[in-house]
């Protein structure tokens, strides 16, 4: 079968509309970054004691859903499964797209984002933020040279890119789990973040595929077989169970071991950030869709598994956020066994409440992305005219 | 085939002069980086500087050593305590049992032997000067607050405000965007002083801080850690602090 490409027509009214408001998003999100810059961090929601907000939890959002991509791209180059081969340049481009938004929230973030140039210049090659700076920003390359090759029709090279990129994300994946877990904070130090968080990425990567070629297929009217939908969706629920394998043995093994204990009850119950681990994580995230797609009425319907996708998506961004902000809400142990008290809020247990400018800014960061993402299939032929499984039987 | 030798003896002759000059040029500089390496701070390079405070002498409600630190580096006080900047701070200590009596101490940043925050730094923004000052380039800092995330001491303070107030003329106000902590009076310590805050204890608090060269046995400071049962906060994550306390 052969696979023709083409690039968006993009002349509907509705697809200038839709870049007009990505538009706007953006500038807004620039404008909400100006004025952090301008004005200083204190007009977030963040302080010393909640140094890292929203825009870290974008930043590993983004880097956990650019894994289902580079899965669903590597497929067909890898695992020989050559029905997804309409996929992998899209799958390749928002690979490498979300890679660019994560570096940008991380960017963005900083206190003196104009020293963007200072991380080149001086490396600290122990420090986890270098070595996945380092990671990212090699990780685009590969993704734009497997694109490159894919594009030059050079078959032999796409696989050897591809399994490249696929070893590259492990480390990128590990990396960014390794941020948290290699720093000795009780509800961030554990090993197992680095593997948990690979999981979490290829399941809430793949959901987001599930719903995006959807919608991209449906919106440029080209036929697209539902069936695609369905493989994918017993990926997903495979990963979702690992998900949740690994959730519980973390809290399992903090709300064992007697030092830990304290954090784990403060973690699981211990305010609003315990709603969001049940029910936008437990509950929306796990549970839910993973009765829908594995109960037998429900896991053959379409619907069902878009249900499914959607609330996976949001329930991981709940888990990412449940990395980034409890550890910090929950005191440094300074003195153990000791009440400690102070101005600069030692030992106490601290709020932070999202702020408007940082959800626009990371609004904004994703605006951007989506709008390279749209330009990159409006000008390049990456989208396939069709999408259609060959029938086994004929 | 005459061509090809021409070429190999052309990168030769290439090679060579490359070498020469890279040679030429360096070893004249050879000097200069034995300088910066023994030279040039050889007099405080042997030094370990390293403090011990005496729970037991530091009163209750003196705030001394706090004034103090603030008026001399100028540490930013914005009236929020989400986002003040405290260098050094009076901590209220009770062990956590029934009617437990109530202990003041000073906390400070632990200028630890192997410290978090310089770990972690992508930009090597935070270090450890050789005589073991953990201190912030702030003209380097890309504000990422990683170190903020890493200390378990809860030393390491962000600027989330420019802050103007201009007590000390002598020392730098800072822009917002950069992380900071006490620094052990570094500016002083080149003057021969001592830290402000252990000067302030003396003067006007109750005598509770001992400071000095912790490599120097006859000093007061490493005198105390040897002969007294000292101890530092967290001592079981490795850190190896030189802020000791007697009777915490």
């Amino acid at each position: 079968m052969k696979i023709e490409f083409a690039p968006l027509e993009g002349k509907s009214p509705q697809f200038y509309l839709f870049m007009l408001v990505l538009f706007g998003v953006a500038g807004a999100g620039l404008f909400a970054t100006y004025l952090m810059y301008t004005q200083g961090l204190h007009i977030t929601g963040m302080s010393n004691r909640v140094p890292w907000g929203i825009s870290i939890v974008m930043l590993i959002y983004y880097i956990g859903l650019s894994a289902g991509s580079l899965v669903l791209s590597a497929m067909s180059a890898l695992f020989g499964r050559k029905e997804f081969k309409p996929f992998a340049r899209i799958a390749a481009l928002l690979a490498m797209l979300l890679l660019v938004g994560a570096l940008l929230s991380m960017i963005l973030d900083w206190g003196k984002p104009d020293r963007v140039f200072v991380p080149f210049m001086y490396f600290n090659f122990v420090s986890m933020f270098s070595i996945n700076g380092i990671l990212y920003s090699t990780y685009i390359v590969i993704c734009f040279v497997y694109l490159l090759a894919m594009f030059a029709g050079k078959e032999k090279l796409v696989g050897v890119i591809a399994l490249i990129a696929v070893i590259w994300a492990i480390g990128v994946h590990s990396g960014t789990g390794a941020i948290f877990g290699f720093v000795s904070r009780e509800l961030y130090e554990s090993p197992l973040l680095p593997p948990s968080f690979i999981t979490a990425a290829l399941s809430s990567g793949t959901a987001l595929m599930i719903i995006l070629l959807q919608l991209l297929f449906r919106y440029t009217e080209r036929p697209f077989d539902q069936r695609y939908v369905k493989e994918l969706s017993r990926l997903l629920a495979v990963f979702i169970l690992v998900v949740a394998y690994f959730l519980f043995v973390e809290n399992a093994f903090r709300a064992y071991n007697i030092g830990h204990r304290e954090a784990a009850w403060f973690f699981l119950f211990g305010g609003s950030h315990s709603m969001v681990f049940w029910v936008g994580l437990i509950g929306m995230g796990i549970v839910v869709p993973a009765l829908i797609l594995f109960t037998p009425g429900t896991k053959n319907s379409i619907k069902m598994i878009n249900v499914a996708a959607i609330l996976h998506v949001i329930g991981v961004l709940c888990e990412r956020y449940i990395i980034v902000i409890p550890g910090q809400l929950h005191p440094t142990d300074i003195l153990p066994n000791m009440n400690v008290e102070s101005v600069a809020l030692d030992g106490a247990i601290v709020s932070y409440s999202i702020s408007f400018l940082e959800v626009v800014q990371a609004l904004g960061v994703a605006a951007i992305v989506a709008i390279v993402f749209m330009l990159g299939l409006r000008v390049f032929a990456m989208l396939p005219t069709e999408a259609l499984m060959e029938d086994e039987a004929s | 085939m005459k061509k090809q030798l021409d070429r190999r003896e052309f990168v030769k002759i290439g090679g060579l002069v490359t070498a020469g000059t890279a040679v030429g040029v360096g070893l004249p500089l050879l000097p200069l980086y034995r300088a910066s390496a023994t030279g040039e701070v050889a007099d405080r390079s042997g030094k370990r500087w390293g403090m011990v405070i005496n729970v037991g002498k530091c009163k209750d409600g003196c705030t001394a050593c706090v004034d103090a630190c603030r008026k001399e580096n100028n540490v930013p006080l914005h009236g929020d305590p989400k986002i003040d900047i405290h260098w050094i701070r009076k901590a209220k200590i009770s062990r956590r049992v029934e009617n437990a009596s109530e202990i003041s101490a000073p906390l400070l940043c632990n200028h630890c032997d192997d410290p978090p925050c310089a770990l972690v730094c992508p930009v090597q923004a935070t270090y450890k000067r050789k005589d073991g000052i953990v201190i912030v380039d702030k003209h380097r800092c890309i504000g990422c607050r990683y170190c903020l995330i890493a200390c378990p001491y809860n030393m390491r303070m962000f600027n989330f405000k420019s802050n103007h107030e201009w007590h000390n003329e002598t020392y730098p106000t800072r822009a917002h965007g950069v992380s900071e902590s006490c620094q052990f009076c570094a500016h002083r310590l080149d003057q021969g002083m001592q830290p402000a805050c252990v000067e302030a204890c003396k003067k006007e608090g109750g005598g509770a801080m001992v400071f000095g060269d912790l490599n120097d046995s006859s000093s007061k400071v490493a005198k105390v850690v040897a002969s007294r049962s000292v101890r530092a906060l967290r001592e079981d994550l490795g850190t190896n602090p030189k802020v000791f306390y007697i009777g915490l």
